[in-house]
């Protein structure tokens, strides 16, 4: 009994480590702030911090249990189109972070055309990723 | 002249080589009289040893300004100096790199994200996530794979507010904001060191 007792002790300690950190990443990189700008939903910033916790607890519980269900590809589409933007937002936050670009385009003196300089980013991600999967993976 | 001039300088203004700047350039000017006159007063005359930026700063224009008129009142507002920037002929080829800047970007985000995606086990994660979903077993799920390739660059695009030229609104996204805080520290980085007034040192020769 009493070691069932340790473990889920370090369990609920892991668990606290690993969940405040990952909010923390996330807080830093500022991508919860900067959609409910783009959306203008200020006010609904408490239940988008709701669907983080809720997307961490179920995922990991997927994760861990291993389940099995028979949906229809199409909702791996989405699931996918959806972690593809998380993926993409947390890129573009840490690119801006580490000022990539303000430098760059200042070097360059194309200060106006800055957006080239991002989309020469966003294609090279998209390249990379499909090259990966469609080609890459099988070499 | 007896009276109140008011004086705000400028924040940043740009001038051409040898150009003469005069104190309408440098500064927002109100006064009572002879206003005209006291705008043409020339501050500066840019020389080929000061390369790009000069920083004028309101003492030099203050001890010019009471040469004219020795007996007014300057009210000074704003900020205590201007950075001139000497424009010299437009440097084109600066466009020259833009190709090569770009492939780079392009080729190495590209990287980056495979390395990535290798790092995470992303591949193993992603045909798990699809047998969960799906119920079967795929090497290549690329019914996930290949939307979440286009959400990524959806995602920075979204994150930095620009659909190509189009905005999604009018607020500024945080390129640019970063761009405009960049361009400050430079400035008060200039405002510093280009200043021979802000700073006296010991043993110092000029």
């Amino acid at each position: 009994m009493i070691r069932e007792f340790i473990v889920a002790f370090v369990g609920l300690a892991g668990g606290l480590a690993v969940g405040s950190g990952f909010v923390a990443f996330l807080t830093v990189l500022g991508v919860i702030p900067r959609l409910t700008q783009l959306t203008k939903t200020m006010k609904w910033i408490a239940t988008y911090e709701w669907g983080v916790v809720l997307g961490a607890v179920v995922s990991s519980w997927i994760s861990l249990r291993d389940p099995l269900f028979s949906f229809p590809p199409m909702l791996a589409s989405v699931i996918g189109l959806c972690s593809g933007v998380f993926v993409g937002m947390l890129a573009a936050a840490l690119t801006e972070v580490l000022n990539v670009f303000p430098i760059l385009a200042k070097r360059l003196g194309i200060d106006e055309q800055i957006v080239i300089l991002l989309m020469a980013m966003v294609f090279g991600k998209v390249a990379g990723s499909l090259f990966h999967w469609i080609y890459f993976v099988d070499r | 002249m007896k009276g109140t001039v008011f004086l705000k300088m400028r924040h940043r203004i740009q001038v051409q080589p040898n150009a003469t700047v005069r104190l309408g350039d440098v500064a927002q000017v109100i006064a009572n009289e002879r206003m005209d006159e006291l705008r043409r007063v020339p501050i500066y005359t840019v020389k080929k040893k000061d390369r790009n930026i000069v920083i004028i700063d309101v003492m030099h224009v203050m001890k010019t300004l009471l040469a004219v008129v020795p007996h007014v009142d300057v009210q000074l507002l704003g900020p205590s100096q201007t950075i001139v920037e000497v424009v010299y002929e437009k440097k084109r080829w600066g466009y020259l790199y833009v190709p090569v800047v770009w492939l780079l970007l392009f080729v190495g985000s590209g990287l980056a994200i495979m390395n990535f995606h290798e790092d995470v086990s992303m591949q193993q994660v992603q045909q798990r996530l699809y047998r969960v979903i799906t119920g079967k077993e795929v090497v290549k799920p690329l019914w996930f794979q290949v939307p979440y390739s286009l959400g990524l660059g959806l995602g920075m695009i979204l994150f930095f507010n620009h659909f190509f030229k189009k905005r999604i609104n009018e607020e500024p996204s945080p390129l640019e904001v970063e761009m405009f805080q960049y361009q400050q520290s430079l400035d008060q980085y200039v405002i510093m060191h280009e200043n021979k007034e802000a700073m006296r040192r010991m043993n110092d020769d000029s």
